[in-house]
């Protein structure tokens, strides 16, 4: 699963760290997160998604080896 | 997203203060064969066998307790250190903490599979002692490892 976490961090002007306090995670899961090594769990993704106001499929994107 | 089975953060730092010195102390005994230091005391013993001596229940027993003491203190401040929160813990540092449980017991096996094969003699001896504490010595430095890897991975960058 790919996402568009950081183009939306972009965005939305907000930095790793920012991030990680609006969904209360540690600033290392969203780094992890953006560099595909981490596949958050449903409920972190809808916090997410909450975050940027857009429907969780527009940030987390399943690809062919899924 | 709790965890009830971890001690709230601060437990941490207490478990460093005794992890430190329990080491330094670990590795003077190991050096000087056990004889190093010798702290003797009067202390209950469930179960007591003296080598060419009587065996005891449930008894107080005078004998040296530096490596009692220093196993103790080993044990106790690795558990605090091992399964106290982080700062901020989340999903992503629980799953880190479990692969690393994972990793650790499966390499501290492997260690001990190849020191079955290759170490004989009394130095298997130190092989046993040592093995009471490699699990959670490979635990504690993989879970700090990843920790750190994952914090270095991209630095704390505006939009990168």
């Amino acid at each position: 699963m790919k996402n568009t976490i950081k183009i939306e961090r972009a965005i939305n002007n907000l930095t790793q760290e920012e991030l990680a306090n609006k969904v209360s995670v540690s600033r290392q899961t969203i780094n992890a997160m953006e560099a595909n090594k981490y596949v958050p769990s449903t409920v972190l993704a809808l916090k997410i998604a909450k975050v940027f106001n857009k429907p969780v499929e527009q940030i987390f994107i399943l690809e062919e080896t899924d | 997203m709790s965890n009830k089975l971890l001690l709230p953060n601060r437990y941490k730092k207490i478990g460093w203060f005794l992890l430190i010195p329990a080491t330094i102390l670990g590795i003077i005994l190991m050096t000087t064969q056990y004889e190093g230091l010798s702290l003797e005391a009067t202390t209950f013993a469930i179960y007591n066998d003296e080598v060419l001596g009587k065996t005891q229940f449930f008894s107080f027993i005078h004998t040296n307790i530096t490596n009692t003491v220093t196993g103790i203190l080993f044990i106790t401040g690795g558990l605090l250190v091992g399964f106290s929160k982080e700062k901020t813990e989340d999903e992503f540092i629980a799953n880190l903490r479990q692969s690393s449980l994972l990793w650790s017991v499966f390499v501290n096996y492997v260690l001990l599979l190849a020191a079955f094969a290759f170490i004989y003699g009394t130095a298997f001896f130190n092989v046993m002692v040592y093995n009471m504490f490699t699990v959670l010595i490979i635990f504690i430095a993989r879970f700090n490892y990843m920790l750190y890897r994952n914090s270095k991975l991209v630095p704390n960058e505006k939009y990168n």
